[in-house]
């Protein structure tokens, strides 16, 4: 008589119960990484695209594509310019945002619904139209604004609105940010140092978050830099691929996986942070271990 | 240290009328509690004091000088929240630190302050832990350290006990009375839990509907109360239908029971006589003999450790009753036991009754 035992069914049930979703990611990872190897190999590969094949797949990889475009005159001074237009964006954003989002949360509770709403508008207003309304205003009325390389500022805030207003607006949410203003205030501190002391640290993952968010907006964007006829790096980009598109595409592909990296140095820094400061934060909280000795007064904030 | 005052405070948030003429005057080191259901106010006049909310009339002292316009962090008020506040990327010792370095003192005298403060709430090992490194009742008492270290001079509290389990809540309730009275400063505690105000005020004041019904010491709020409110909110209370007989007695089922409550009602006016539990005697056997007695059956028995509370239906007019006694003393009773109620209406208070209810009679 055959004796049916419970475990080897489990166990072919798990393989199989695992099938449908392995397969599922499998499709998922030959989708988005397919065409990275692609690009990488047209990029690297100093080999005629019709002879790329499983055949070539070792041959001839080479960084002169990358290394031609870094020796272009123009690529040092747009790379810096775009990366200055980030940092000013990024100042600018957290500075106007912070202090409207908990004006919001703390006063104006009603209007959090009017607010959500206007910075979903750069996602239905293209960047053609918002560049060519606003260049149609100022070039009459004030040139002098358009003619300067941080007028891009502007166009990028609200470009970025989407992701930082709602990444700031959820880290808001995670603290109880009424009571916390309120302690501070009743300790004696006016609302500079209560936003500054008491909620901006408590909202450091989100600003992180908003400010990569806001960096990766601003080294992206094209329509609005081509359209005031500045030279960015994303225009650089796209002329020296119409010079070189070997070099273009390499160039393309270092600023995909510079971003890339730098997500998940971010994520690895706030999932640590998370763990040491014991569940404060929206990334993975996790209870810490009690920090022991030292003189309590002359510690720093928490890391 | 300073006395706070309310002289004529009204606050109304749209159409709802949070505070109707609130004039409350909290000595120099005395804690009053404002004691009331939700939404009568209570929270509102602490955040009035706080400086949070700006009140639409009236006036808010301390020490004579009036602060109704000043913002809140130029009032030296210290303040517990329900919620427990630390703020959670600083240690213990840099949270009671806060208020000492806004107000830009001296690096040693903060030192000295933060060590000091700690020990009175006996925290001094948790200093360099993190919020979430404590259990609720130490984060309470961190948040009372940062709120005295100021040296403010009034501690205002919003309901600083309600988050923590029973055990932690009375601890807590008596280390704040300890701490508020050897710092000898001026509070006001906010509460809803009517124990905790009787166990821990100098002076209750009982709020409703944004008005201050009542403001005396605890034994006077619940032996004497001045309204039906203030009688029904604090302690529980009895409702007997009765009938005017004059100003010294009223009938309650077809029984002559005496009691003052009655005078200011015209004979004959339906009244409901409101008696605390202890205020009704259970005797075994239901035979009293003496006036004001009445019969009924036990329903349930509830063992409360010192005191036992019974549950009797009387027999006279379909209304249950409850009576409390000293288990110390009193006889074993268990449900379905007859026995007979005695009630000592001298402290009974009497309202109108709603003319729908009449008294049943026998």
């Amino acid at each position: 008589m055959a004796v049916v035992t419970g475990a080897p069914v489990k166990r072919v049930r798990r393989r199989f119960g695992r099938l449908g979703p392995n397969v599922i990611l499998l499709a998922a990872l030959i989708f988005f990484v397919a065409p990275l190897i692609a690009m990488a190999r047209f990029a690297l590969q100093s080999i005629p695209m019709i002879r790329l094949g499983w055949s070539t797949l070792f041959d001839r990889w080479s960084l002169r594509g990358l290394t031609d475009a870094f020796s272009e005159p123009t690529f040092g001074p747009t790379l810096i310019l775009s990366l200055k237009l980030a940092a000013g964006t990024v100042l600018a954003t957290l500075l106007l945002l912070v202090p409207t989002v908990v004006f919001v949360h703390l006063k104006l509770p009603k209007a959090r619904s009017l607010v959500e709403f206007l910075t979903v508008l750069p996602y239905v207003v293209p960047p053609i139209a918002i560049v060519a309304g606003v260049a149609a205003f100022f070039r009459p009325n004030a040139r002098w604004f358009l003619n300067s390389h941080y007028s891009l500022i502007p166009f990028y805030m609200v470009l970025a609105l989407p992701f930082t207003y709602r990444s700031i607006d959820a880290g808001i949410r995670a603290i109880d940010v009424r009571t916390l203003a309120d302690a501070s205030r009743s300790l004696g501190a006016g609302w500079v140092t209560t936003i500054w002391r008491a909620l901006l640290p408590n909202l450091s993952s989100a600003l992180i978050s908003a400010s990569f968010l806001t960096a990766t907006v601003v080294l992206g964007e094209f329509t609005i830099a081509r359209t005031l006829l500045i030279e960015t790096f994303p225009t650089f980009t796209f002329e020296y691929y119409q010079k070189s598109p070997q070099g273009g595409i390499a160039l393309a592909l270092l600023t995909l996986v510079a971003s890339t990296a730098l997500l998940g140095v971010l994520t690895l820094l706030l999932r640590r942070r998370a763990r040491r400061r014991g569940g404060t934060v929206a990334v993975n909280p996790t209870v810490a271990v009690a920090p022991t000795g030292g003189d309590a007064l002359s510690g720093a904030t928490a890391p | 240290m300073g006395a706070l005052t309310f002289t004529g405070i009204r606050k109304t948030f749209g159409t709802n009328v949070a505070l109707e003429h609130l004039d409350l005057d909290v000595h120099d080191g005395e804690l009053i509690s404002l004691l009331g259901p939700s939404g009568c106010g209570k929270t509102t006049a602490l955040r009035i004091a706080a400086g949070f909310e700006m009140a639409d009339a009236g006036i808010v002292s301390v020490g004579g000088a009036d602060l109704s316009d000043v913002p809140a962090h130029k009032r030296n008020m210290g303040m517990v929240f329900q919620s427990y506040s630390l703020f959670p990327n600083l240690t213990v010792a840099l949270n009671v630190d806060y208020g000492l370095r806004t107000r830009s003192i001296a690096k040693p005298e903060r030192r000295r302050r933060v060590a000091e403060t700690l020990e009175l709430v006996e925290l001094t090992s948790m200093a360099s832990r993190y919020p979430h490194q404590l259990s609720g009742g130490q984060q309470q008492r961190v948040a009372l350290a940062r709120a005295l270290a100021v040296r403010p001079q009034v501690l205002l509290l919003d309901e600083p006990l309600s988050a923590l389990d029973a055990k932690v809540r009375a601890a807590l309730r008596d280390e704040i009375r300890r701490i508020q009275t050897e710092v000898g400063i001026t509070t006001l505690f906010v509460t809803h839990d009517q124990e905790e105000a009787l166990g821990i005020s100098d002076r209750i004041g009982v709020m409703s509907n944004g008005r201050l019904e009542q403001l005396a010491t605890p034994r006077e709020i619940y032996r004497h109360p001045a309204s039906a409110f203030v009688a029904r909110f604090v302690g529980s209370m009895n409702e007997l239908p009765a009938t005017v007989l004059g100003p010294d007695a009223v009938e309650i089922g077809g029984l002559r029971v005496a009691t003052a409550a009655s005078a200011g009602f015209t004979h004959g006016e339906s009244v409901a006589l409101l008696v605390r539990p202890e205020d009704f005697v259970a005797h075994l056997g239901g035979t009293p003999s003496a006036e004001n007695g009445l019969q009924g059956t036990v329903t349930a028995v509830t063992f409360q450790g010192p005191t036992t509370i019974i549950s009797v239906r009387l027999d006279r007019f379909d209304k249950l009753v409850s009576a409390e006694m000293n288990t110390a003393v009193a006889p074993i009773v268990i449900i379905g036991d007859r026995v007979g109620v005695t009630i000592d209406a001298t402290r009974a208070l009497a309202e109108r009754a709603d003319p729908a209810v009449q008294p049943a009679r026998v």
